[in-house]
């Protein structure tokens, strides 16, 4: 939008406040995040004033085996999870963005209405039909019904990079003798792959972080998020806050890393 | 009889295989090798769940497996029943819910237009570390997120350890509906802020040159081009945040104490402590029906070419 080429106090005062307003937001959304981390440092049993520094819920949250099985657990979801979906979002979002076949815009809604339906909805018609078809419950339900919701998640956010580039670029290559493996090796999965990386981190965290669809699915297996659930709901301990911020620092790590792989294929 | 028919009509089988093989080749090749692994997963875990729950809410009570020609109505009969006469928590499931998603949407609207419209025309710099700051809780676990305003608002909480050290004292809100409605705030603002986001950016610079060179001053160029060309975003974000909050359950359930029913929690009660599956479908298939029907109105209306040119960090 253009700058006024005024540089009067006034516009610059307005943009200060813009710039307030959206701290303001931001603090909001953060309040959660900050309680959580104040809370991990407090020595209380329950969070209480006064406020007393500490670390040992930190390494009791480390140390504690019930934590460590969820942990295993949770990663024996996740990184199948990520691989599945990873591939398959990629595949469809290669599908939508670089060919046109009859019922591109059906298969783009289809594909992509797992998105907004609520959580919880998903999960308990997952328990059931699991039940109905014998699928049971356990790690491998638990794999199916997180894919079925990150995949189409990794298919927008592939798509939003595969659209960038030029629509013309495979035929160029076609025209200079490359076969379809090769246009896919060496011209488009290469121009692409930012997108997909950070579309595989997305999904990372997710699965990471999914709670309602694995609640539903897990059978007897415990993850961090239902684990962390369940300490919540009863039975609290003070390991709960430690571990829940330990999730929240790895889970930024990595979403700062998607960010700036995007920003780097967006260049 | 052309050539290749009467070849085939005297080597049949080995051209036949052949034939079979390159008609399974063509069914791989792209697109359709790549559309094929999402629509079988789709059809398998989306499709089936979907069909369970409206299968399982025709069911008699206490069901938990099918048994399609012994259907009724009486999970819909009950629940109407109890709507009607007011016992039950039916009446107050409705309520809760529907002034929980409705507040929800409004104010998440109120809380993000001027955010979005900051991002998308006042904001230079520093823009990706706002952006940032934006997304990181969607990708936090809810029950984490909800948990922290929990830690937040308790009675001597984090809340009370900051205003205390001000000297304020003010009495929490927690386990209210509003706490439930701060945190479903909280939780879909960002479905809210996006799309808005998106909506303002698209719009061509060049048409407020236009307005401005007409005449118009700031005010008029925000209500005569800004506004009715967000429309779009304000529409989706509010779809977004409408549906999702109808799904809250997790927010109820650790902000209102146990004490506010929405319809998610009900429905969820019905699966987890009664078991009574047909009772806790037939309460979704309500959900189940306006969350498709605004999944496929915001779809149409997202243009993935428009979000892939415009949407980036310019």
């Amino acid at each position: 939008m253009s700058m006024r080429s005024d540089r009067s106090l006034v516009p610059q005062l307005s943009t200060g406040l813009w710039y307030g307003y959206l701290v303001l937001v931001i603090a909001f959304l953060m309040t959660p995040l900050l309680s959580l981390i104040i809370a991990s440092f407090d020595s209380g049993q329950t969070f209480s004033l006064p406020f007393e520094f500490t670390l040992k819920w930190y390494s009791n949250a480390l140390t504690s085996t019930s934590v460590q099985s969820a942990v295993d657990s949770t990663i024996r979801i996740s990184i199948p999870v990520t691989v599945l979906s990873t591939i398959i979002g990629t595949a469809g979002a290669i599908a939508y963005t670089r060919y046109s076949f009859p019922g591109q815009e059906y298969f783009k809604i289809v594909a992509l209405l797992p998105i907004f339906f609520p959580l919880i909805l998903l999960g308990l018609g997952m328990s059931m039909w699991a039940n109905v078809t014998g699928l049971g419950y356990g790690i491998v339900p638990a794999i199916i019904g997180e894919t079925v919701w990150i995949s189409p998640i990794v298919m927008f956010v592939v798509s939003i990079s595969a659209l960038g580039v030029d629509p013309n670029i495979e035929e160029a290559a076609r025209d200079l003798g490359a076969d379809t493996l090769t246009i896919y090796k060496d011209v488009l999965l290469p121009l692409i792959v930012n997108g997909i990386v950070s579309g595989g981190i997305f999904a990372f965290v997710l699965s990471w972080n999914n709670y309602y669809i694995v609640s539903y699915l897990k059978g007897s297996e415990i993850t961090i998020t239902t684990w962390i659930h369940g300490r919540m709901t009863q039975g609290f301990t003070p390991v709960v806050p430690a571990l829940a911020s330990m999730i929240f620092y790895v889970s930024l790590l990595l979403l700062l890393v998607a960010v700036l792989m995007e920003l780097r294929s967006s260049r | 009889m052309s050539v290749r028919e009467f070849v085939r009509s005297k080597v049949p089988t080995d051209i036949d295989r052949f034939d079979r093989r390159l008609a399974l080749v063509s069914v791989l090749r792209p697109p359709s090798g790549l559309i094929i692994p999402l629509v079988v997963l789709l059809a398998f875990m989306f499709v089936g769940p979907i069909a369970s729950i409206v299968l399982f809410s025709v069911q008699p009570t206490n069901t938990i497996s099918l048994a399609v020609a012994d259907w009724t109505l009486d999970a819909y009969r009950e629940i109407v029943q109890g709507t009607i006469s007011g016992k039950g928590v039916y009446g107050e499931v409705t309520t809760n819910t529907i002034m929980i998603s409705a507040l929800t949407t409004v104010i998440a609207f109120a809380v993000s237009y001027p955010a979005a419209y900051a991002l998308a025309t006042k904001v230079r710099r520093f823009k990706l570390p706002i952006l940032i700051a934006l997304i990181i809780p969607l990708f936090t676990s809810v029950n984490i997120r909800v948990y922290g305003w929990v830690l937040f608002l308790i009675n001597e909480g984090v809340f009370d350890l900051l205003a205390g050290s001000v000297g304020l004292d003010a009495p929490s809100i927690i386990y209210t509906r509003s706490a439930v409605i701060l945190g479903t705030v909280y939780v879909y603002l960002p479905y809210m802020l996006f799309p808005i986001y998106l909506s303002i950016s698209t719009i061509d610079d060049s048409l407020l040159e236009a307005a401005a060179d007409l005449g118009a001053g700031r005010t008029k160029q925000f209500v005569d081009v800004i506004l009715p060309l967000s429309k779009p975003g304000v529409i989706i974000g509010s779809l977004f945040v409408f549906v999702l909050s109808l799904g809250a359950e997790v927010e109820a359930e650790l902000l209102g104490g146990g004490t506010i029913y929405t319809a998610a929690s009900n429905i969820s009660y019905s699966f987890g402590y009664s078991q009574n599956w047909p009772l806790g479908s037939a309460q979704a298939v309500g959900l189940l029906l306006i969350t498709t029907v605004c999944g496929v109105v915001i779809l149409r209306t997202i243009d993935l070419t428009e979000i892939a040119s415009r949407g980036g960090s310019r």
